[in-house]
């Protein structure tokens, strides 16, 4: 028992300010803008291609991400099976993306093998063929994927949140239906492909024990040619949430129900937005979050339930999230409300305040921890066109933010009357 | 290459400490030696909900949570067949709150019936989220009982019956602690800004008084083996018929496992595996397909599962996952790929030790196989795999008697 008496808690320090590094900026001959970050213990590194090739620039549902899947499905030199091939003989991960803003390629590799990193990267973004077949048998593939993830009860909500945030009309909120999958082929990839995989639309990010040749191999293989791209199309489409403001879709023999509270908001570029990181994170950005705390751990409702923002070019939202026993589903949408008008009511306390400050603090330590880490935090900020006093201002928010101030934030930007609700359940 | 350094407490807890000053965090792996494996048939799940509890509070501490975040850490656990794992990261500066938040659970929890309850519904979510609101979520649920008779393998993790874990009491959480959860059942690892002697004095400090306790003895029972072929058929409302194999293999220490994993990784390692290239891109059987070893302590299995395109008939796919681990005794190319997937294993462990919890949680593990160093040498167990070894393991493992399949199949008319 004497055991049991004697553990004081240790004192608790506050989280040092990381430093956060500054990326090596230089341009390859043509102007091609390379961004390189030195860190890491081990002798690899992560190469980043991106390009403004999101969905918000495709003519039609899919396209983006076809187009972006379908890049290393052949290349003019090699099959999509040679490709797959030399890659994984060089142990080089490949990984693709096409995200509502952006698109591109990313890279992990050991140091040593950067030349070939270089030299099958630029075969896969610059030369690929787009061969009918294999764009045929990727579309029923992808219909296959796509009519297994709607059975899903988190997908459909997810999808139905963005189309009321974002309107039927926006590429950020339309919802993908069966017939899309029938409309794309090689023409309107190889069109897309030429106006926004372009060096002019482009830029690289590297980061790890970065090899010493690596700025010549880049200027080498991607320095020369022209970087004029064909001009984009104008498809500004405008952002028009919906009027209806709540939408259950019905889910038969669901015997969980999912839930997606929210709107959209601020981004990145607005004064508030680091205020409304801390309002979040109080909220439902962590474990310990009121959200959590009630639905969970004192309820037992749910698995887990979150809160997040998100920011995009035109736009952001908020999002609140979770998946409930089908009959405490009406409840739990009463208490995220309750626990929204308490934060517009009542001051945070002190002490949480401070819980909320040093989780926050731990957090932006781990956001710059590593080769990977470091790359992500910089394009995060980058592709805003910010830089690392966005990083600088939030972490001056974390740290003197008031309760007073977060009554405000809450009073603001989480207007009952503006938020959407989605539910997709059995009933 | 990983050094650490290693020390047992009197109480037998054993320490391991990697020192990577790049980072400004430390990660602490503290592995519990009891899973699923360890349960009463009649009280599934009970592993998986202790790892609940456990954050439920301590004796000396209200919440696990909150003193965490206030010195900026984050932490998580997981449970499986064979252990239970928590680890946390956290600003170097304050790694003696982990100590005390670990080391106080370890002491005694705060058994509070409040708690248990909870723990229960959260649980009883957690299963309905992954096995049953998912198509094919419970496609696991039916093959493991299919492959294992006898051996607790043969119950998922999170229980083979909710209503285990609903009759749980107050008593069997107690009775499992203590016979459980204790120094001499338990290995810690420290990773990151970090020194050695940092590591002992504060594990000393906070974990020595700790006594040892007596532990369950394990005496488990030895799945007899498979002499037939298993199938097992059902049908369900989902979009199209799926696929489910698996074949008995050895114990995790037994001298094929690196032969096995070099076959998965020849069939599914990467876009350029030989199922997803013969299957999916060439034939067109598939919409995706894996293969993968489970790396149980206890004899395990490889598993390889697979969503059919429209149309496509079950009989007919099975008997093409066949044909290509059937290919794979023809040695016509076949050192390039193994060149191709050696080199590719030797990539992903370098950056598998790119994270401080990775290493962490991997010291830990080697450390309850019986040897911390095993960390070191896995590539070149890997590399060692010859073609012999290869054609000597699928005739050994890949033969029908010792297979069960799963047909999972859509009862919609429009597949």
């Amino acid at each position: 028992m004497m055991d049991k008496l004697k553990r004081v808690q240790p004192p608790v320090f506050p989280v040092e300010n990381v430093i956060i590094p500054e990326a090596k900026a230089l341009h390859l001959s043509n102007g091609i803008p390379v961004f390189m970050i030195e860190a890491g213990t081990e002798d690899i590194m992560r190469i980043e291609f991106t390009f403004r090739a999101g969905q918000v620039k495709e003519p039609l549902p899919l396209v983006a991400s076809t187009c972006n899947m379908m890049l290393s499905e052949g290349s003019h030199k090699h099959t999509s099976e040679e490709l797959n091939r030399l890659l994984d003989f060089y142990g080089i991960f490949l990984n693709q993306y096409a995200e509502k803003d952006n698109a591109g390629i990313t890279l992990f590799c050991l140091s040593k093998h950067i030349e070939k990193v270089l030299e099958f990267s630029h075969e896969i973004l610059f030369s690929p063929a787009f061969p009918e077949a294999e764009l045929e048998a990727l579309m029923k593939k992808r219909l296959r994927w796509y009519l297994v993830n709607r059975e899903k009860v988190q997908n459909l909500a997810i999808d139905n949140f963005f189309e009321s945030i974002f309107g039927k009309l926006h590429p950020y909120g339309y919802q993908i239906n069966e017939h899309d999958f029938e409309k794309i082929n090689p023409a309107i990839l190889t069109d897309f492909h030429s106006r926004y995989y372009s060096a002019v639309n482009m830029a690289v990010i590297i980061s790890g024990k970065i090899h010493p040749r690596t700025e010549e191999l880049l200027n080498s293989f991607y320095g020369t040619g022209s970087i004029a791209a064909r001009e984009a199309e104008n498809n500004s489409i405008e952002i028009r949430s919906a009027d209806q403001k709540k939408i259950h879709v019905s889910k038969s023999g669901a015997v969980q129900t999912a839930i997606r509270i929210g709107s959209k908001t601020i981004n990145k570029r607005h004064p508030d937005y680091p205020g409304l990181k801390v309002l979040d994170s109080v909220l439902g950005g962590y474990f310990g979050s009121r959200l959590m705390k009630n639905i969970r751990e004192e309820k037992g409702y749910t698995y887990g339930i979150s809160s997040s923002l998100s920011s995009l070019d035109q736009s952001g939202y908020k999002i609140i999230s979770t998946e409930v026993g089908q009959k405490y589903y009406q409840q739990t949408i009463d208490e995220i409300y309750k626990e929204i008008r308490i934060l517009q009511n009542t001051a945070v306390p002190e002490d949480e305040i401070k819980v909320v400050r040093n989780y926050m603090s731990g957090e932006i330590v781990r956001m710059f921890d590593g080769p990977f880490a470091l790359a992500e935090s910089f394009k995060s900020v980058w592709e805003f066109g910010l830089d690392n006093n966005y990083y600088n201002s939030l972490v001056k928010k974390i740290k003197t933010i008031e309760a007073d101030e977060i009554t405000a934030l809450a009073k603001t930007y989480y207007n009952l009357n503006d938020l959407y609700e989605v539910t997709v359940g059995s009933e | 290459m990983i050094d650490y350094k290693r020390f047992t407490l009197e109480n037998g807890l054993r320490v391991l400490v990697h020192e990577d000053k790049s980072t400004p965090l430390i990660a602490m792996n503290l592995l519990y030696n009891v899973g699923s494996r360890d349960e009463d048939p009649s009280r599934t799940g009970l592993a998986h909900l202790f790892e609940h509890l456990m954050f439920g509070g301590s004796v000396n501490i209200p919440d696990y949570d909150t003193p965490l975040q206030l010195v900026g850490g984050e932490n998580n656990a997981f449970t499986n067949n064979d252990i239970t794992n928590y680890y946390l990261t956290i600003p170097s500066e304050n790694i003696e709150t982990g100590f005390w938040l670990e080391s106080d659970r370890m002491l005694e929890l705060d058994f509070s019936q409040k708690n248990l309850n909870t723990q229960k519904r959260v649980v009883t979510e957690e299963f309905n989220q992954r096995y049953l609101n998912q198509p094919y979520g419970d496609a696991l649920l039916k093959i493991r009982p299919l492959a294992y008779k006898v051996h607790p393998y043969r119950w998922p993790t999170i229980g083979m019956d909710m209503d285990h874990v609903k009759n749980v009491d107050l008593e069997h959480v107690k009775a499992f602690f203590f016979s459980h959860y204790a120094p001499n059942n338990a290995i810690l690892a420290l990773t990151g800004n970090i020194n050695y002697d940092l590591a002992y004095s504060l594990a000393e400090k906070w974990f020595g008084p700790i006594g040892s306790r007596s532990l369950q003895k394990r005496n488990l029972p030895v799945e007899p083996e498979q002499t037939e072929e298993r199938i097992l058929t059902v049908e369900k409302d989902v979009p199209s018929d799926s696929l489910y194999k698996v074949w008995h293999i050895g114990e995790r220490l037994s001298a094929d496992f690196y032969t096995l994993d070099l076959i998965t990784d020849l069939l599914a390692g990467g876009e350029s595996g030989r199922l997803y290239t013969k299957l999916v891109r060439e034939r067109k059987l598939f919409s995706e397909i894996n293969a993968y070893m489970t790396a149980d302590i206890d004899p395990g299995l490889i598993f390889v599962q697979g969503k059919l395109m429209k149309g496509v008939d079950i009989s007919h796919a099975n008997t093409a996952v066949n044909e290509v681990i059937n290919s794979l005794l023809d040695k016509k190319g076949i050192d390039e790929e193994i060149e191709k997937v050696r080199n590719k294993f030797e990539s992903s462990t370098v950056f598998s030790n790119t994270s401080i919890l990775n290493k962490a949680a991997n010291l830990c593990f080697f450390e309850l196989l019986g040897n911390a160093d095993m960390i070191n040498h896995e590539a070149e167990a890997y590399g060692k795999v010859s073609y012999d070894m290869i054609t000597q393991a699928i005739d050994k493992y890949f033969k029908p008697s010792n297979c069960s399949t799963l047909n999972y199949l859509s009862t919609r008319k429009e597949k």
